[in-house]
C-alpha cells in the first residue's frame, strides 16, 4: 500500500484570503484527481507570511464558514492548511490544521515564534502551548509542526513519542546566505536538509516538509519541499523557487521495517527526560540548587 | 587561459552561487512589479558596472522589451561611460533614452542659486546631479509606466557613498545586498561586457575620479572588512586578528555609523495613536495597493 502525498509549493498572495482560498480549493481538486491521499500546503498559505498589522484583518476563528467550506472539500482526503487563527479571547496564532473527510481533525498552534534576525513574529502573534500527535485516516499517526518549531529538538521527539509516524512541517522559510561554499547554493536550504534527515532517522518517521515560494517585501521563500524516509534518506526534493503541486508516493510499511530494525523509539527514555527536565526547570527557577554552577554551589 | 590576468579579485569568503542569486533576483524583480501592478521598469544607466548589472538582471527577469534605460550624462561626464552604456543597450536590445542633465544642473547653479551657486563645491554639484537624475527617472517612470529600479550596491550603501534621495532613490533594489566584489562576480556570470567589469569604478563626477582613489581603499579589502564586521559580527579585536588594519577598521566604522540616516526612512514625530513605521505597520503591497 502506498500513500500519495501532494506538496503544494505555492506563492500565496499577501493578505488576500479570498484569492488564496480559491487557490487551495483548486489545488485540492487537482491533487484528488491525481490520486493524492494527503495534500500539504505551506505555513500561512491562506494569508501570506509578512502580514504585520494585516494579521488581525485576515484571521479566522475555527468556526469560520470559510474554513468549514475548505474542510468540506477534503472528502476522502487528508489536507494540512495554515492560516491565522483567532481564539475566542482574540489572541492570534499561526495555525496549521489537519482537515480530513470534511472535518477539522486537529489544529496545531505554532509553538516557537522567531523574533530575531529578520523575524518579528512575537510582535504580532501568540505562541501555542500544546503539542499532540493525532491519528489520521491515513492509518498512521500524524504530527504537525510549523517552520521554527522544527528548530527545537523537543518537537519532533515529542510528536514521535506521542504516536506520530509522519511528521509534517509547513514553512515560510526565507532563503538567505548565497555563499558559494554551501552544499546546495543556499545556506538556509543546507541547514533545513540536514535537520530533516536527522529527525527522520532519529524518530524513524517520515518527514514531510512543505515550504512556500514567492516574494513578500524583501524576502524570497525558497521552496525545496521534501519527503524524507524513516531511514533519513530523501524520497523527493522539489526544486528551489518554482511553484508547483508535487506528487510523492510513500509506503507506510517502511516505518515498521525501520522501527523493527532500528528500535530507537522503543529504547527512548521519556521518564529519564521528565526527571532531568523537572530538575532543570527547578534549578532555572531558582527553586533548587544548580549542582553544575560553581558559583551557586558555594 | 592560464597566466591571464583575472578580470577582478574575488575574496573567497565573498564568493556566491551566482545561479541561485540570478534565480532569487529574477523572482524578486517579478514579484515587486507584479505586486505593484506594473509590467515595466526604468533605470539610470551610467556605463558603470552596477547599473549595467541591474539592466541585465531586469532584462533576464521581465524581458528587454519591458526595460527602459535612461542615459543621463552631464557635460563633464566621460564619453567612455556613454559608449559603455550604449554597448549595454545594444547588447540587451532594450529601449533607451538620452537626457543631457547639463541644462538642469547648470541652470540651477548659474541662475537660480546666484553667486553662491557658481562657486558650489564638487560635493554640492555631485549631489545635485544625482538628484536631477532621480527626478528624470521618476518622471520617466510615469511616461514609461514602469517602476524605478535601484542600482546601488551594499558596499556604497554601508559606507554612505551615495546621495540621499538621489542615486539611492528607487522603488526597489535588486543588488543592494551584494558587495562590490559580488556585483563583479554576478556581472561576469550574467554576461556584462568584460570591459565594464574590468574598469575602475567611478562616480564620474569629474575627469579621472575613481571610487578607490577618492576613498583610499581597494574594494576587495573594504568588502572583506564590511563582510566580517557587519555580516559576521566580528569585534575590533577579532578583526585585528584577521589582519585588518585597526586604523582602517576605525575609519570604516565611522563611515558606516555616519551613513545610518541614508539607509532609513526619516523619523516622524510620534504624536497620534498610530504612526506610520512605528505602530502602524503594513507591508507596502497588500490587497488594494496595486496600480492595476
Amino acid at each position: 500500500m502506498t500513500v500519495r502525498i501532494a506538496l503544494a509549493q505555492i506563492a500565496p498572495k499577501l493578505g488576500d484570503l479570498d484569492a488564496n482560498l480559491a487557490r487551495h480549493h483548486a489545488l485540492l481538486d487537482e491533487a484528488r484527481a491525481d490520486g493524492a491521499g494527503l495534500v500539504v500546503f505551506p505555513e500561512l498559505g491562506l494569508t501570506g507570511y509578512l502580514l504585520q498589522d494585516l494579521a488581525a484583518e485576515v484571521s479566522m476563528r475555527l468556526d469560520d464558514p470559510r474554513l468549514a467550506r475548505l474542510a468540506a472539500a477534503t472528502t476522502g482526503l487528508s489536507a494540512v492548511v495554515s492560516f491565522v487563527e483567532e481564539s475566542i479571547d482574540h489572541r492570534l496564532f499561526i495555525a496549521a490544521a489537519l482537515l480530513e473527510d470534511g472535518e477539522i481533525r486537529h489544529v496545531h498552534r505554532k509553538l516557537f515564534l522567531p523574533t530575531y534576525g529578520l523575524f518579528d513574529e512575537r510582535r504580532f502573534f501568540a505562541a501555542g502551548d500544546s503539542l499532540r500527535a493525532v491519528p489520521s485516516r491515513l492509518g498512521v499517526g500524524v504530527g504537525l509542526a510549523v517552520c521554527e518549531d522544527f528548530w527545537h529538538l523537543t518537537v519532533p521527539q515529542i510528536l514521535a513519542l506521542d504516536g506520530a509516524q509522519i511528521l509534517i512541517n509547513v514553512s515560510s522559510s526565507p532563503g538567505r546566505d548565497l555563499a558559494a561554499t554551501n552544499e546546495v547554493g543556499l545556506g538556509t536550504a543546507t541547514s533545513w536538509r540536514l535537520l530533516m534527515r536527522t529527525y527522520a532517522q532519529l524518530t524513524t518517521s517520515f518527514v514531510v516538509f512543505c515550504n512556500r515560494v514567492g516574494v513578500d517585501e524583501s524576502i524570497s521563500f525558497w521552496g525545496g519541499s521534501e519527503v524524507i524516509a524513516p531511514t533519513g534518506a530523501p524520497v523527493f526534493s522539489a526544486p528551489f523557487y518554482d511553484e508547483g503541486l508535487f506528487s510523492v508516493d510513500i509506503a507506510p510499511a517502511d516505518i515498521r521495517r525501520e522501527r523493527i530494525g532500528l528500535p530507537l523509539l522503543r529504547d527512548e527514555r521519556p521518564e529519564l527526560q521528565l526527571r532531568e527536565l523537572g530538575r532543570i526547570v527547578q534549578e532555572r527557577a531558582g527553586l533548587a540548587e544548580d549542582a553544575t554552577d560553581p558559583g551557586g554551589a558555594a | 587561459m592560464s597566466g591571464a590576468t583575472p578580470v577582478f579579485e574575488l575574496p573567497d569568503e565573498l564568493a556566491i552561487d551566482t545561479d541561485v542569486a540570478r534565480r532569487v533576483i529574477a523572482g524578486f524583480i517579478r514579484g515587486q512589479l507584479d505586486q505593484a501592478g506594473f509590467e515595466r521598469a526604468v533605470l539610470g544607466l551610467s556605463g558603470g558596472i552596477d547599473s549595467a548589472l541591474v539592466a541585465y538582471l531586469v532584462a533576464e527577469a521581465i524581458g528587454p522589451a519591458n526595460l527602459l534605460c535612461v542615459l543621463m550624462p552631464y557635460r563633464t561626464s566621460s564619453p567612455a561611460s556613454r559608449t559603455d552604456a550604449e554597448t549595454v543597450v545594444t547588447d540587451l536590445g532594450c529601449a533607451s533614452e538620452l537626457v543631457d542633465i547639463s541644462p538642469i544642473v547648470d541652470g540651477y547653479f548659474e541662475a537660480a542659486a546666484g553667486e553662491a551657486g557658481r562657486e558650489a563645491s564638487a560635493l554640492r554639484r555631485g549631489n545635485f546631479m544625482a538628484r536631477a537624475r532621480m527626478a528624470v527617472l521618476y518622471d520617466r517612470s510615469v511616461s514609461w509606466r514602469g517602476l524605478v529600479v535601484g542600482t546601488g550596491n551594499k558596499t556604497e550603501s554601508l559606507i554612505g557613498y551615495t546621495t540621499i534621495f538621489g542615486d539611492n532613490a528607487c522603488a526597489f533594489n535588486p543588488i543592494g545586498d551584494l558587495y562590490k566584489s559580488q556585483v563583479r562576480q554576478l556581472a561576469l556570470a550574467i554576461g556584462v561586457p568584460e570591459a565594464i567589469v574590468r574598469k575602475a569604478p567611478s562616480a564620474d563626477l569629474w575627469p579621472g575620479q575613481t571610487d578607490e582613489l577618492e576613498g583610499g581603499f581597494s574594494y576587495p579589502l573594504l568588502d572583506r572588512l564590511l563582510f566580517w564586521r557587519v555580516d559576521k559580527r566580528r569585534s575590533t579585536e577579532e578583526l585585528a586578528e584577521l589582519g585588518f588594519d585597526p586604523a582602517l577598521v576605525e575609519r570604516v566604522d565611522r563611515l558606516v555609523a555616519g551613513a545610518e540616516f541614508k539607509r532609513q526612512v526619516p523619523p516622524i514625530a510620534k504624536l497620534g495613536p498610530r504612526t506610520a513605521g512605528v505602530d502602524y505597520l503594513y507591508p507596502r503591497r497588500r490587497p488594494g495597493s496595486s496600480a492595476r
